[in-house]
């Protein structure tokens, strides 16, 4: 399978003898010693420092199908260089299109992404519940009471209702799990107040690009999503498809790390905007996420050993099915 | 699959070969690469190598491994060249 790269330190990336050569510069302007990456080998670049390239690699990039994703200082998801399409598939267009002007049709596939989302949540929470001896079961009973009324509500902005609330009490069963070392004080974004807002920003992040990039190798349009209102200059059918694989793969990802004391208050600084990761723990972070990413689970109906990153395009697969009237869709839910 | 590749080749067809390399696998010494590439990969590079190489001079040797989780590598003296994904 081909690879994510991270760029995390700055340089800059060329186009030499039909692969990607990346070069390290350093403060001074120094050039370090290059190092080709296989273009055969790579599926996406995410790229976190400064990044010198030019045309003629943008356009080589796109010709083999490689997007990029840019992340700022403050680790914002600021965009993405995204080749051509190149699975166009017009009957899948209409079908999504349709599925979003019918409101009957949009709100079966905007449920099912919210209960996906909540299942997994709660998969989460029940698993801390065991270990932290019952003290989350106030808070899953009370999801469990909204999950309830999923297929009740009439509309998707009711819908987007339930899913605020059942995320607050979500957020607010964080300080139980990860004891003292960091506490949540209420979810803040743009930019995040502190320590574990700004982990839960870049997780959210790369998982929105982990499922950007996999619906760009679908026919799906990136653009066109049933529970996020599609906007203007947004892959919002990513952000749908985030709300799914948040849970499991990214909060599980910060309670793992913070409790096994991979990441200390002394990894982060406080800025007057708000609050930063430093360098060396934002790569430890991401370099954890990508291994979770290649971390392959037995797939019930496949029977075969399938890889998160795999999951979520098999995800995509399942929602272009249910676009045709093949099958209906399922949401993904975890079951350990 | 998880190959290791090395080549021998003659000095006029050396460097076309090192590029060719460079596109499928990571560069871990002179003349020696390594990686992950599926079998459809191995075959298009091994055709490619075939039009480069002159087959009564030159060499190239694959040594084949179904996955990475089954090779130790083991480094003695400088790494050359790191071959993970964060640059």
């Amino acid at each position: 399978m081909k690879q994510t790269k991270y760029l995390m330190n700055p340089g800059r990336l060329s186009r030499q003898d039909h692969t990607l050569k990346f070069t390290p510069v350093d403060e001074a302007g120094n050039e370090g010693q290059p190092r080709f990456l296989p273009v055969e080998q790579v599926s996406d670049l995410y790229v976190f420092g400064s990044l010198d390239a030019n045309s003629a690699l943008y356009n080589f990039l796109g010709k083999e199908g490689i997007a990029v994703h840019f992340f700022d200082y403050y680790e914002h998801y600021t965009g993405s260089f995204m080749p051509r399409e190149y699975l166009l598939a017009g009957k899948m267009q209409v079908e999504q299109t349709k599925h979003y002007t019918f409101p009957k049709k949009r709100i079966v596939l905007a449920r099912a992404f919210v209960e996906g989302a909540a299942t997994n949540i709660l998969r989460v929470l029940k698993y801390y519940d065991n270990r932290k001896t019952g003290s989350l079961a106030d808070a899953i009973a009370t999801i469990e009471q909204l999950m309830a009324s999923i297929p009740l509500v009439p509309d998707v902005p009711t819908l987007m209702g339930i899913e605020g609330n059942i995320r607050q009490i979500y957020y607010r069963c964080f300080d139980a799990i990860l004891g003292e070392t960091f506490c949540l004080d209420g979810r803040s974004k743009r930019p995040p107040q502190n320590e574990l807002n700004a982990m839960i920003s870049l997780g959210n992040m790369l998982c929105y690009s982990a499922c950007l990039g996999m619906i760009y190798h679908t026919q799906l349009n990136p653009t066109i999503s049933y529970l996020h209102e599609p906007g203007a200059r947004r892959y919002s059918l990513a952000l749908d498809m985030a709300e799914i694989f948040k849970p499991i793969l990214i909060d599980r990802l910060i309670f793992r790390m913070v409790n096994k004391r991979q990441l200390q208050p002394s990894d982060f600084r406080m800025e007057v905007e708000g609050c930063l990761m430093k360098e060396s723990a934002r790569k430890r972070f991401v370099q954890e996420f990508d291994a979770s990413l290649k971390e392959t689970i037995k797939h019930r109906s496949l029977g075969r050993s399938v890889s998160y990153k795999h999951l979520i395009k098999l995800e995509c697969y399942k929602l272009q099915r249910h676009l045709l009237g093949i099958d209906a869709y399922k949401p993904f839910k975890a079951w350990w | 699959m998880y190959i290791i590749l090395v080549y021998d080749f003659g000095q006029k067809r050396v460097g076309k070969m090192l590029k060719l390399c460079r596109r499928y696998l990571n560069w871990i010494q002179n003349s020696v690469f390594e990686g992950e590439m599926t079998e459809v990969q191995l075959k298009e590079m091994l055709h490619e190598a075939k039009r480069i190489m002159n087959e009564e001079q030159d060499s190239l040797i694959l040594f084949k491994n179904r996955d990475q989780k089954w090779m130790d590598k083991q480094i003695v003296g400088i790494e050359r060249q790191s071959t993970d994904d964060f640059l």
